[in-house]
């Protein structure tokens, strides 16, 4: 379990926490061998979460494409409507094997508050959300159902009012709060041992893309593309496949034209927020920047560090789509699918219908559909009347 | 004079070290040197200057607030570069800085403009021992000393490593919380973390931090040991209700502890 990739990750964070990420990584690094712990995580999946998630082929994607055949892996099927699910459960487990009752997360496009709110619920923990107020505007339908859940959601009022000022108000709760409660982060990035925990349990994905597809179509595919914010649902589709000769790219948000979006890869140098070493959009002073996306979920000036490294090595390619294409994608998946898509993995399959048409038709390429777009109907029916 | 030094000086004296922060902000330039010169009448040992973050994790709303009202007023690294100029003129400094805008500047060149601005220390509050050995090979070619910090829960032998790691002073976080008055940080006998550090490192001061805002406060922290204090958040406030530097000199001095 590597505490750096590279020279990225590590844990830059204040003292006061550090025994707490200890304990973290001892009570994982057990679990993790413990097949009672093993055997729930598996029943959970299964009976509450409703794995494993098809592989769907989509045929008139395909055809829209006219070239490799392009598959969903349909994440948007699992419980509570995205794989945020996946790492909500792993942690809840953890949270309750070191016997804290409270659990407190921070969400940007809701998909991960609602995760552990569900799991909270489940699992009899007091459940905290924090979400900043734009976010709580624009993703308004997954803060009654974080409500409904039990959980309470608190309003951040500070700086971008969006995902980064969410994990810094749940840092500072957890520093307060540090003995009694599990902050339990929803993406892969953040102070080891958060990414590498992350990254194990979101890699369920691509563990069952390795089998789906060749059941499906005799072989694995020649390509895997998953949208990335943080990167938890890019870094669970890529691991079981980094050792394979599947390519692998990965497809972050661009905002406007002009605008930096939220491309840290692409458009970010390195740097440390949030208690990791990693690419991340700042200014020449080392300031971190504002960031701009039509997806709240993607709407965030960082990136784990496992992916700083994978761009690095080439291992992974990453690029960076339009909201405007992200939204053509939305109306593609819907119209032609059935299936209406989040925002956030919108991004991916516009990049994947690219793809698509640059390759052969005996290619296959794989899309990780990372969450469903009900939360999004608001802000793409606002589009759709400008 | 250099900070180690005149905290040593202040120990074996038997006075009590007191430790103002002030957050480096453009807009209070001009006023800076006359409230150093205050503080350094109503008892300052050094001082410590704050270079604001966009993300500043450990500060609590008040140094949270000034940080960004000192970003949207433009403050810049050369703003605390001529912050430095002008305060160890009167008093030995050091630099509180979280680590990316050090990183970003490059970290060899942020640490020679820092000493060639008089600075003498380096407090970074996100830096933790495991990531703590390549600045501290920079700031001793620098010359500036890397304070680390300790804070309760962890355990007698962490706080020894850290304390031998430590130079100038030893950061004593207070208590479960980040910076500031907190409803939620709950009081924490420190003791056991100041006499883990005596044992590591004999010669090092010992400060106390997070939530010292007031004389009962600080006399609470020289109780379990310590050498002195850090006033962060509290001076923030007193300087926000009236920045007159007599005035700040005057809350200040009410603050400064008893000789135990």
């Amino acid at each position: 379990m590597p505490r750096r990739y590279g020279p990225y990750g590590g844990a830059f964070v204040p003292e006061t926490l550090v025994p707490a990420l200890d304990e973290l990584e001892r009570t994982w690094r057990t679990a993790r061998r413990d097949p009672g712990f093993r055997r729930e995580l598996r029943r959970l999946s299964e009976t509450l979460g409703g794995r494993p998630t098809p592989l769907y082929f989509a045929r008139n994607l395909t055809r829209r494409g006219r070239g490799a055949e392009i598959w969903l892996k349909r994440e948007d099927l699992l419980h509570t409507g995205a794989h945020k699910f996946n790492n909500a459960l792993g942690q809840g487990l953890l949270a309750r094997r070191m016997g804290k009752p409270r659990l407190i997360a921070e969400t940007g496009a809701g998909q991960h508050g609602v995760a552990t709110a569900m799991i909270g619920a489940a699992l009899g923990l007091t459940t905290e959300v924090y979400m900043g107020e734009v976010d709580m505007e624009r993703q308004k339908p997954n803060v009654e159902r974080m409500r409904l859940l039990g959980a309470t959601v608190v309003p951040v009022r500070t700086g971008s009012r969006t995902l980064k000022d969410a994990i810094n108000a749940a840092l500072r709760d957890w520093i307060a709060n540090v003995r009694t409660t599990h902050y339990l982060l929803g993406s892969a990035v953040g102070p080891f041992p958060f990414p590498a925990i992350v990254a194990d349990f979101q890699s369920v994905i691509g563990r069952e893309i390795r089998w789906q597809s060749v059941r499906a179509f005799g072989r694995l595919p020649d390509l895997a593309v998953a949208c990335v914010g943080g990167g938890s649902n890019a870094i669970g589709t890529f691991r079981p496949l980094l050792r394979t000769s599947v390519e692998l790219l990965g497809v972050e948000a661009g905002g406007r034209p002009g605008s930096v979006g939220a491309a840290s890869l692409s458009r970010g140098r390195p740097g440390v927020l949030h208690g990791t070493y990693s690419y991340l959009l700042q200014d020449e002073e080392g300031q971190v920047r504002e960031t701009e996306s039509v997806s709240a979920g993607l709407d965030y000036a960082g990136v784990g560090p496992e992916h700083a490294f994978l761009h690095d090595s080439g291992r992974a390619r990453y690029v960076a789509v339009h909201d405007r294409d992200a939204l053509a994608a939305f109306h593609w998946v819907a119209e032609d699918e059935g299936i209406l898509p989040a925002l956030e993995p919108s991004h991916a399959v516009y990049a994947a219908v690219r793809e698509a048409r640059r390759r052969p038709k005996g290619q296959h390429i794989v899309v990780t559909l990372s969450g469903r777009g009900d939360k999004d109907l608001g802000v793409v029916t606002a589009h759709a009347a400008r | 004079m250099r900070l180690d030094s005149a905290l040593r000086d202040a120990r074996e004296r038997g006075d009590p070290i007191v430790v103002p922060y002030l957050v480096v902000d453009r807009a209070r330039h001009a006023g800076l040197s006359a409230t150093v010169r205050a503080l350094r009448g109503a008892g300052a040992t050094a001082l410590e200057l704050g270079f604001p973050f966009s993300d500043p994790i450990a500060d609590g709303p008040v140094l949270e607030a000034a940080s960004d009202r000192a970003l949207r007023g433009g403050t810049r690294w050369e703003d605390l570069r001529a912050a430095a100029r002008a305060a160890t003129a009167h008093l030995p400094s050091a630099a509180m800085t979280y680590a990316n805008p050090v990183l970003r500047r490059g970290r060899e060149r942020a640490l020679a403009e820092l000493a060639s601005d008089g600075l003498s220390g380096l407090i970074v509050p996100d830096l933790s021992l495991e990531e703590a050995a390549p600045w501290r090979r920079a700031s001793d070619r620098a010359g500036i000393s890397l304070v680390l910090m300790a804070a309760p829960g962890g355990s007698a032998e962490r706080v020894r490593s850290i304390a031998t790691v430590s130079r100038g002073f030893l950061y004593v976080v207070s208590r479960y919380g980040t910076t500031g008055r907190s409803g939620t940080g709950s009081a924490v006998n420190l003791a056991p973390i100041v006499r883990a550090a005596r044992r590591a490192a004999p010669d090092l001061p010992v400060l106390v931090g997070f939530g010292i805002r007031d004389r009962r406060t600080a006399e609470r922290a020289l109780d379990f040991g310590a050498d002195g204090v850090v006033v962060g958040s509290a001076l923030e406030e007193a300087i926000a209700r009236d920045p007159d530097p007599e005035s700040v000199g005057k809350w200040f001095a009410g603050l400064v502890p008893r000789p135990r």
